[in-house]
């Protein structure tokens, strides 16, 4: 130890330390994000077609013009062959449920007041497709596997002005 | 240049669950511990660094960890550092790059250090939540929502449909692995529990209950990894490592998994395990494991896919009681994730420890594997399933 740390260690502590304070704002505003959803337009995604078709109803993904092999989610490069060369098909709006279950304790971040709902795989009918999607409009208990279901769109509310949209499924007949 | 062999000589924990303490806090017990815990090595003699960590970005606010770990243990890495994430198999990760670095002869002591702190409050359970559902495609599965627990619920409820199997047989698992943590001192759940505590408790993921899934766990583990020649040196009795297999498919998303009731990968990266161990009957010549049970439903599926049993007769396996400490294979002895928890970055590194612990015979006495344990293996998954890595250990390299 050196003579310097004496002298700190003696005059240590009572009324004569200098403080300061510093102030951390209340609320500190981030780049959006954290709210599980893309911005969707061209500017920020090379899949905004995607998001496209869905505004306007339809679900849809990437298809291989080479080798013909169908991707979802969609892509910008094929992963069976590596082209780029991708085309833009429809995908059906009907399926079953594959399996489900429900998220009843803490939903994640900006999902809490969610809670009960209801996660599925959805088997799409006539091609080799299972989607990881929410369930509305029914309850678990009132759902099981192999049940139809249909596609729904949903227009996401904020917190930013760009239209965004999302898919989710609902009982096949149910229109509530 | 022949694969030099690399063997576990010690390690030690820090206690488990919710802890008040910070990542850097959990780190430092960890590593105390296993310095401790091993006569004739310092900090002054670890070549190697390997930190196993999934999320401190978001749970500590923290990055660059590997390197803070060096600052904390008072360790100068003079050949190689690295923090790995491979989400709830990243500690494993960790042993593994270790073990690759001592085979390749790069150096002959590594640290290998598994840290997690999630545990950042009630109110801030969604946060926690979030941080855990992107470990899949956030774009295409965190957005739905789904937590772990509703994830693996339809591994369970798919395994059901297609085998036949019961939610009492799950909860064997359940039973087995939580009362053997009640005899582990770092577990973060250390109750004994019965089939009917299992099925009656909240059904927070159906079919799965609160009593089928691990937790959310502060925690922390090292272990000091080593050279034959050192391991030799230092004792009688080491943990080698006598095969490592991993196998990732071309997938991560929920939207790209080809089963809800098996895991290919694993079967893969066993085998390769096996093979490399010269294993070619696992359920004769496997004396411990240490597997991923997150879930119950997930054991359950790994004494399939690991080789164990045919495909659909897990359920049995468990309802048989062929996983008990007295019985085929002594699976999950420390507790599993199940028991002790799952600080994500942790988990692997404290199984790998429980093999050594168990050939040394220190672990305490209702938990340890009769018969002297000579030859174990540990197994993690991570993300949706879609990765598996299986390593094999030995008190002989040979």
């Amino acid at each position: 130890m050196t003579d310097a740390d004496n002298t700190t260690a003696r005059s240590d502590g009572g009324s004569d330390t200098p403080r300061t304070t510093v102030t951390i704002p209340d609320s500190i505003e981030l780049p959006r994000l954290l709210d599980f959803y893309d911005l969707q337009d061209a500017e920020h995604t090379r899949i905004s077609e995607f998001y496209d078709r869905l505004r306007d109803g339809s679900l849809s993904t990437t298809e291989c013009r080479d080798c013909g092999d169908l991707q979802f989610p969609p892509r910008v490069m094929c992963p069976e062959c590596t082209s780029d060369d991708l085309a833009y098909v429809s995908l059906p709006h009907h399926g079953t449920l594959f399996a489900l279950s429900a998220v009843r304790g803490s939903g994640p971040l900006g999902m809490t007041d969610d809670t009960p709902f209801v996660t599925s795989v959805v088997d799409l009918d006539g091609v080799d497709v299972k989607l990881s999607a929410r369930i509305d409009g029914a309850d678990y208990d009132d759902l099981s596997i192999g049940d139809p279901v249909t596609l729904e769109v949903v227009d996401i509310d904020g917190p930013t002005d760009q239209h965004r949209v999302f898919y989710r499924f609902r009982p096949r007949g149910d229109t509530a | 240049m022949m694969p030099r062999n690399a063997a576990i000589v010690g390690g030690g924990h820090a206690d488990w669950g919710h802890r008040e303490a910070t990542w850097k806090d959990l780190a430092q017990e960890a590593g105390k511990a296993t310095f401790d815990d091993v006569d004739g090595l310092t900090p002054d003699d670890v070549e190697g660094l390997f930190v196993g960590a999934v999320q401190p970005e978001r749970f500590a606010f923290q990055s660059h960890v590997a390197p803070l770990a060096a600052e904390l243990l008072g360790i100068d890495v003079t050949k190689m550092i690295s923090r790995t994430e491979l989400a709830c198999a990243s500690g494993q990760a960790a042993l593994r790059y270790a073990w690759l670095a001592i085979a390749a002869g790069q150096l002959d002591v590594a640290l290998v250090l598994g840290v997690e702190k999630m545990n950042l409050g009630d109110d801030h359970v969604p946060e926690t939540q979030a941080s855990m559902t992107n470990v899949l495609d956030r774009e295409f599965d965190g957005v739905n929502g789904l937590n772990a627990p509703s994830f693996f619920s339809m591994f369970a409820q798919r395994h059901m449909h297609e085998y036949g199997t019961t939610h009492e047989q799950l909860a064997r698992v359940s039973v087995k692995n939580k009362n053997h943590a009640a005899n582990n001192p770092y577990a973060q759940f250390q109750t004994e529990v019965d089939v009917d505590d299992v099925l009656e408790s909240y059904p927070v993921a159906p079919p799965l209950c609160l009593l089928d899934c691990s937790g959310i766990t502060d925690g922390a583990a090292g272990l000091l990894l080593v050279s034959e020649e050192k391991a030799r040196e230092l004792t009688d009795t080491a943990a080698y490592v006598t095969g490592s297999g991993q196998s990732c498919m071309a997938g991560n998303s929920i939207n790209n998994l080809p089963s809800f009731s098996g895991w290919p990968q694993a079967t893969q990266a066993a085998e390769e395990a096996y093979d490399q161990a010269g294993i070619d009957d696992p359920v004769d010549e496997l004396d411990v494991a240490e597997i991923h049970d997150c879930f119950s439903i997930s054991e359950i599926i790994e004494y399939e896919d690991l080789g164990w049993v045919e495909k659909g007769e897990g359920g049995q396996f468990a309802e048989d009681g062929r996983g008990e400490l007295d019985g085929d294979i002594a699976v999950n002895p420390r507790g599993g994730l199940l028991g002790c928890g799952h600080p994500l970055g942790a988990t692997g590194v404290s199984q790998a420890l429980e093999i050594y612990k168990q050939f040394t015979g220190e672990v305490e006495s209702a938990r340890q594997v009769p018969d002297s344990p000579e030859t174990g293996l540990i197994h993690n998954l991570s993300g949706s399933g879609s990765v598996h890595s299986v390593m094999t250990l030995a008190r002989d390299p040979q």
